[in-house]
């Protein structure tokens, strides 16, 4: 891989990406913390866990901290399991931590740019894939409306919630992120640009 | 109900399931003046896809018409369509009377 992943940081016009470091431990474990992390895989029991995954992190993933402009931490987002052979990796690890911050900014839309262009213009992947359990239908519509494509399930695969849900999986091939997922994510941040309506 | 009507309500209904994933105390008014996205707004872009997503489903279940709320068109507008509940009846609306 041509490119230092803990040195890397992807700046847009509403949000950099910069690396995830061990002084992110506490504000990601309180992230991890939240209902709406519930959907997520389990994490770390303790800043202090959280801190020893984030130091085991192998050189090979891009895990970053999704921050405004001002260099508030509102996020995280990853790319692992990079495999330049098959030219393939996985976005993930997805979360908004601080939604106050991020109304009426497209700080989700530009992170999720910002990852999918390092993934296939920067490191030249083909596909991205991933698995996003049955029950987090925010993230399911996410996925489709940035052209992801359904390509199947695994059943039971997770324990979340206190039930077995299943996995819905999902793919991106390179032309389509080009031809759907870019123009529309590009469009939901022209729209932190736009006038908006006087109130009636 | 006429067109006005159905739109919006399609909207609410939107911003219903959003309500439904979201935390206590993260649950979003719904009235015509919500504002959705830009300054003083309600919704990240996570939550704005939702309700698009759910939106043109809803339009597209009810008027048998394809539209997009994303694209250049939308966003080469004056003002933008989802500044409040009620520009985006409008917009909505105005794309159903192109047809």
């Amino acid at each position: 891989m041509s490119l230092n992943a803990e040195k890397m940081t992807l700046s847009g016009e509403f949000v950099d990406l910069r690396p995830l470091c061990i002084s992110d431990a506490d504000l990601t474990f309180k992230w991890r913390q939240s209902p709406r992390s519930l959907l997520l895989n389990r994490g770390a029991n303790s800043a202090w866990q959280q801190g020893e995954w984030i130091a085991a992190r192998p050189a090979n993933e891009f895990n970053f901290i999704i921050q405004l402009k001002d260099g508030k931490p509102i996020g995280m987002v990853s790319l692992t399991d990079i495999d330049m052979i098959n030219l393939r990796g996985e976005p993930g690890r997805f979360l908004i931590g601080d939604e106050d911050a991020t109304k009426g900014i497209p700080a989700a839309a530009e992170a999720m740019l910002l990852l999918y262009q390092l993934a296939f213009d920067h490191l030249g992947l083909h596909r991205v894939y991933g698995a996003v359990a049955e029950d987090n239908r925010r993230m399911i519509k996410w996925q489709l409306y940035m052209g992801m494509t359904k390509e199947g399930r695994f059943q039971d695969h997770y324990f979340i919630n206190g039930r077995f849900q299943c996995a819905v999986l999902f793919g991106l091939i390179e032309p389509e992120f080009h031809k759907v997922a870019a123009p529309r994510l590009k469009a939901m941040i022209a729209a932190g640009h736009m006038k908006i309506a006087a109130p009636t | 109900m006429d067109t006005r009507s159905i739109v919006t309500e399609i909207i609410f209904k939107a911003l219903r399931q959003l309500n439904d994933e979201l935390a206590q105390g993260k649950k979003i008014e719904i009235s015509t003046d919500t504002k959705l996205f830009g300054p003083e707004a309600s919704l990240d872009s996570l939550s704005l896809v939702s309700v698009v997503v759910d939106v043109e489903t809803g339009v597209s279940d009810s008027f048998s018409k394809t539209v997009s709320l994303t694209d250049d068109i939308a966003m080469s507008q004056q003002v933008l369509p989802f500044s409040s509940v009620q520009a985006l009846v409008d917009y909505i609306i105005q794309l159903l009377d192109k047809e």
